[in-house]
């Protein structure tokens, strides 16, 4: 423990300072996988992972409870109006206990290792693995959880598992401050971070559909127009969905 | 140093108002509980959330142990140190983790590790650190603590930017001045909330039924643990009194001394609990033990089987300890490991695994034949052994039996 | 107490590192090409295309991966002599790893790994499952299986094999979440290492 508080110290203020590089792949579809509107599916939505909050100005994040619960509500509302969109069914997964809550639990701890291999491996194009890079060539995105995910709660009675992760760090006033006269010095100094990742599991046979991960987010959670936005670039490229251009959408 | 513990008696004593204690430097007793604590501000509000959150995995968590017994235990432990009002707050899970460590969240989640159980001796120190963790809990350390980080990183920040704007030797200098000192006083600010927490666990302990003498005890034995395992590995013995710059808590000498001042001469001669604490820890003793021994850390390891055996070794702790020297593996270990498997099989004779590790450090000093007397014994024990086809290979079953 | 702040940062730090370019040159086994490993003289010719991972555990060690070492990750152990750990120390003085010995029996190899993995990871919840005789690079060696829960939380099994061969250890392992990872690949695992030789 007393190592790691110092290596972190250091780092996380190292970190504040280094801006992440773009550039690289945000969204994945397995091939040949289409959801059709109207197709009556039903979609099994887990709790989705929602934390909001400030930028301090030595970048630490800071929570808010207030605007995590405003973020998760307009998140959750606008999910349900979007669902008119997706022209399929979004039923939130029973709350469970015990050995099944361990089993979900579980599954999101191998959706988040899968996400993470995914961007690591695949979506990062100068790190892509030699075999993904040839299965590429044929535009094969090939990832699972494996055909046990039928026996999470609630499945049996759905199509799709729709898991969502989602943060936000809005910049601090001195954060941005921070920003501009770092600029002057040629330092990259980044105000806010909003991250997320949103993916799309069959649930009879576990295969990974659809996989969006961006470490550059738009839309204010805060706000019920901003969570549409949000909700809608989560949800982007999500396979079969109607592309509206929603209202409050900006560049 | 001691200064510090002083004047933080001094406060607490000033919010009691009470001379009692002024004369002394016992901690005195925990103020009266105000009852069910709600957050305030932003700031403690968004952690409580954040702390919302990781109970939720950590309810589910692989390595929580479940075993209702202990987990009542410790409970009970805990409530009848800091009162069952207070003992209301916290909700407590015990990790497989085996290191010396404990922690409680703002929203009252404390988590106590496999590896802090198997070091304590009495129920007396278990109560020391669960009183500690209460003592942060109650204290709101977690978000003092997390505030003083913001402003020190937030004016890091600012210098970074400034050292930049310079950007010479000298500004990059200063900046690097600046930033130790800045963690220099992250640290010591959270040593001196250790201190605090230190005096109100023995404020708790105090109060209790259990001896507050042996809260000294938990970090006299810790000194000796590193002490063994820094002798064992031929490095350096740690200096006990020295405050490294980056030490997250004070020197465990300093917090030995400490404890003894604050413990109350009155309690001298409570119990300590030690039958009732073993008794609950004996049926997980065996898979704690196991991970201790496998971390490959002999001094630490034989100091704890020693301390273990205070009153006797029993066939369990000598087959751990046949363990730790065999998988050390000098020749003069492979020796003694055989000692002490035997040793295990005179105490008990049934237990299969030490019939397997004798066979084993039999076979590796060159003594086969009984060796393999040993192993023919443990596959006689444990026929439906996960390694039992390998083991026959070593000990082929004789024609003539 | 101040832990769970911390940790968190550190994952996000983490996070934020990941995203930034390194340049790694992570290898291509290709399929029906017979190829070294662990920069030693034992060779594998895998039946289905492999990627090999540029960062190594340990100079006697290389890991393979099919999706990333999370979720299926192969490593062998080649020619590791008396007095060597598995893999790389983190800190020789500090955190010494278990050693392979010259007195190291073959039904003693799980406690090798188990002992390398609970130190280097700092983990507690690990068991050896089963071991039995094998043959591995024609020689007779132990095949083993265990399960341990790793730092990251997720419940993993393992597969391995080896042989001491010439006072020296060779040996292959495979670790994937027990959740469809160890099952998808187990039997890609057992040819490959079936296809091993000196």
């Amino acid at each position: 423990m007393k190592f790691l508080g110092r290596a972190v110290v250091t780092c996380l203020f190292a970190a504040c300072v280094i801006a992440p590089a773009a550039g690289q792949e945000r969204t994945a579809t397995k091939g040949g996988f289409n959801l059709a509107s109207q197709s009556g599916k039903t979609i099994l939505l887990f709790r989705p992972t929602v934390r909001v909050g400030v930028q301090s100005t030595g970048g630490m994040f800071e929570p808010n409870a207030d605007w995590t619960d405003q973020a998760r509500k307009n998140i959750d509302d606008a999910l349900a109006k979007r669902q008119q969109t997706l022209g399929n069914k979004v039923v939130a997964a029973p709350v469970s206990y015990g050995e099944q809550a361990q089993l979900v639990e579980e599954y999101s701890a191998l959706f988040a290792a899968v996400s993470q291999s995914v961007i690591q491996y695949q979506f990062f194009v100068g790190n892509r693995l030699s075999t993904k890079k040839r299965d590429n060539k044929a535009d094969v995105f090939e990832w699972s959880l494996g055909s046990g995910v039928a026996a999470l709660p609630g499945a049996k009675d759905a199509d799709y598992a729709l898991f969502i992760w989602n943060k936000d760090a809005y910049g601090s006033t001195g954060r941005k401050l921070l920003q501009v006269a770092a600029a002057f010095g040629g330092v990259g100094v980044t105000a806010g971070e909003h991250k997320g990742y949103a993916g799309l599991v069959d649930l009879k046979t576990g295969e990974l559909l659809w996989l969006n991960a961006d470490g550059a987010m738009g839309g204010d959670v805060r706000e019920i127009d901003g969570a549409e936005k949000r909700v809608g670039q989560l949800l982007e490229e999500f396979p079969g969905s109607v592309q509206p251009k929603l209202a409050s959408a900006q560049p | 140093m001691r200064k510090g513990v002083a004047g933080l008696v001094a406060t607490t004593v000033a919010v009691l108002s009470s001379a009692a204690y002024a004369a002394s430097n016992i901690a005195p007793l925990p103020p009266p509980y105000i009852g069910a604590y709600q957050p305030v501000g932003v700031d403690e509000i968004g952690a409580w959330r954040e702390a919302d959150e990781d109970e939720r995995m950590l309810v589910n968590s692989p390595i929580v142990i479940r075993d209702e017994a202990l987990n009542a235990y410790v409970r009970q432990v805990l409530c009848n140190t800091v009162g069952n009002d207070r003992c209301k707050a916290a909700r407590i899970y015990i990790m497989r983790v085996p290191v010396f460590n404990a922690s409680m969240s703002p929203n009252g989640t404390m988590r106590v590790n496999s590896g802090l159980l198997l070091r304590m001796r009495n129920e007396a120190e278990l109560a020391t650190i669960l009183g500690h963790e209460f003592g942060h809990f109650e204290r709101r350390h977690t978000l003092m603590k997390w505030k003083a980080t913001r402003s020190a990183t937030d004016l890091l920040s600012w210098a970074q930017v400034f050292a930049a704007l310079g950007n010479s030797y000298q500004s990059h200098t200063n900046f690097n001045d600046l930033e130790l000192s800045v963690y220099g006083r992250i640290y010591r600010f959270g040593r001196d909330q250790e201190r605090e927490a230190d005096a109100l666990g023995l404020g708790y302990l105090n109060a209790s039924a259990l001896r507050p003498q042996a809260a000294s005890a938990v970090w006299q034995n810790l000194m000796n643990e590193q002490e063994a395992s820094a002798s064992a590995k031929g490095v350096k013995k740690p200096n006990f009194t020295k405050i490294a710059f980056f030490a997250s808590h004070p020197p465990e000498g300093e917090r030995a001394a400490a404890m003894m001042t604050l413990a109350d001469p009155a309690g001298e001669n409570r119990e300590n609990g030690a039958a009732r604490y073993a008794a609950a820890l004996a049926p997980l003793l065996p898979s704690f033990l196991d991970d201790q021994i496998k971390l490959n850390d002999f001094g630490a390891s034989d100091y704890i089987l020693s301390a273990l055996a205070i009153n006797g070794w029993t066939a369990r702790l000598l087959l751990a300890r046949g363990d730790l020297y065999r998988a050390r593996g000098n020749p003069r270990d492979l020796v003694q490991a055989a000692e002490f498997y035997g040793k295990a099989v005179e105490v008990d004779a049934t237990m299969p695994e030490a019939q397997r590790g004798l066979g084993l450090s039999l076979i590796k000093t060159g003594r086969r034949t009984e060796g393999q007397a040993a192993l023919q014994r443990y596959l006689e024990l444990k026929p439906n052994a996960a390694d039992a086809a390998m083991i026959k290979m070593l000990a082929p079953a004789a024609g003539g039996q | 107490m101040n832990k769970i702040m911390w940790t968190r940062s550190a994952a996000i730090t983490a996070i934020a590192m990941l995203t930034a370019p390194t340049a790694l040159a992570n290898g291509y086994r290709e399929r029906h090409v017979q190829v070294e490993v662990a920069k030693s003289t034992m060779r594998v010719t895998p039946v289905r295309d492999w990627n090999s991972l540029s960062i190594r555990p340990g100079k006697k060690a290389e890991t393979w991966t099919l999706d990333g070492e999370q979720l299926n990750d192969v490593t062998f152990y080649a020619g590791i002599a008396p007095g060597e750990p598995l893999i790389r120390e983190s800190s020789k003085k500090h955190t010494p790893l278990p050693k392979f010995t010259s007195e190291t029996l073959l039904v003693e190899i799980p406690e090798l790994l188990e002992g390398t993995y609970r130190t280097e990871k700092g983990i507690g919840a690990f068991s050896v499952t089963g071991s039995n005789p094998d043959h591995f690079l024609g020689h007779d060696g132990i095949r083993f299986t265990y399960d341990y829960v790793d730092r990251d939380n997720l419940p993993r099994k393992g597969e391995a094999r080896a042989a001491v061969i010439k006072g020296q250890l060779y040996m292959a392992t495979f670790d994937a979440p027990r959740l469809h990872y160890f099952d998808a690949t187990l039997d890609d695992f057992r040819i490959l290492t079936d296809s091993a030789v000196l």
